[in-house]
């Protein structure tokens, strides 16, 4: 069976569910549009009706069809994605990771203040930040599209589109032309992937 | 003290567990360790003690039970384990004493979670 890459989003329920979904949807989108397998999945453990509670959303890659369906949570995340920065200091976000991980925050911080922050910053091998917020201005506050029904306001409006962007350009797991076509926010999306600070470690 | 149960024989109470029926028996924690919330918060209010008139208005509005007047030293202390960062108490404060200060700012303050819950 070939690799399964493994990435997990944080996000605050309720103010920012939405966007820790539409990353991952359009992630998985992406994936799938480079004939990649891919499993995107959301709202099961961490109850995110609950105004700033931290929930997690996970996705899935492989290059052959993924047999392993029921098992939702990432054990193992390769690639941890913080929609909001305040998530690093009341969670372990890097648990179950391998040497070598990836960490992408959302955040106008330095890389090396939010480092601080981290006591088993070891594990990493990249870390990025994004200030996704001032690229979009505020962040969407919107209900539509959970529980499968229509997303009105359109898949990427918000800070998901520049997040999108930051994961292509550290992760190289998914192509920018691809991501173009999903996103409904594309300049967010260019500047997202243009300004994104990457530091390597260790 | 031995006493008939219909259905279940004779049990021994001790004498100082025996309480009287309809009795109100002491809560066992004043606070429940096992549900804290402070990484729900982006901000954290800090309060001016000059500014603050201790209107005790922050501890009725608090949601929580986050803000407790401590009679000795004359001041508001503030619960950090419980917070949530809702900011009604920084709305509602008439003097102006609360401020919201990100939580990044502070090296620590919050409980360090494994998992969400």
């Amino acid at each position: 069976m070939a690799k399964v890459h493994e990435i997990t989003v944080w996000a605050r329920g309720v103010i920012m569910d939405k966007e820790g979904r539409d990353v991952i949807n359009i992630f998985a989108q992406a994936a799938q549009m480079e004939g990649k397998f891919a499993q995107a999945f959301d709202n099961y453990e961490d109850l995110p009706d609950r105004v700033l509670v931290t929930v997690r959303k996970y996705v899935r890659l492989s290059d052959e069809e993924i047999e392993h369906k029921y098992v939702y949570t990432n054990d193992k995340p390769e690639v941890v994605v913080i929609t909001e920065a305040t998530i690093v200091k009341g969670i372990d976000i890097l648990r179950g990771m391998e040497k070598g991980g990836t960490l992408i925050i959302n955040t106008n911080r330095s890389i090396d203040d939010m480092l601080k922050l981290i006591p088993n910053a070891n594990l990493l091998g990249t870390v990025a930040t994004v200030d996704a917020d001032a690229i979009t201005g505020v962040r969407t506050v919107d209900f539509s599209g959970s529980e499968g029904g229509v997303d009105t306001s359109g898949i990427g409006k918000g800070i998901a589109s520049p997040m999108t962007g930051a994961i292509a350009k550290v992760t190289g797991m998914i192509k920018k032309e691809n991501l173009a076509k999903i996103v409904s926010d594309v300049s967010g999306m260019e500047r997202g992937y243009n300004e994104v600070k990457i530091k390597k470690l260790g | 003290m031995a006493k008939e149960l219909p259905g279940y024989g004779t049990i021994d109470v001790p004498k100082d567990r025996v309480v009287p029926f309809g009795a109100v028996t002491p809560a066992p924690v004043c606070q429940q360790d096992l549900f804290q919330t402070s990484n729900w918060r982006i901000v954290r209010p800090v309060k001016d003690d000059e500014k603050c008139t201790r209107c005790l208005i922050c501890y009725l509005s608090c949601p929580d039970a986050c803000w407790v007047y401590k009679e000795e030293e004359d001041v508001m202390e503030w619960v950090n384990n419980f917070c949530k960062g809702c900011q009604i108490c920084i709305q509602e404060c008439p003097s102006g004493a609360l401020t919201a200060v990100p939580e990044l700012d502070f090296p620590d303050g919050v409980a360090r979670l494994d998992k969400p819950f």
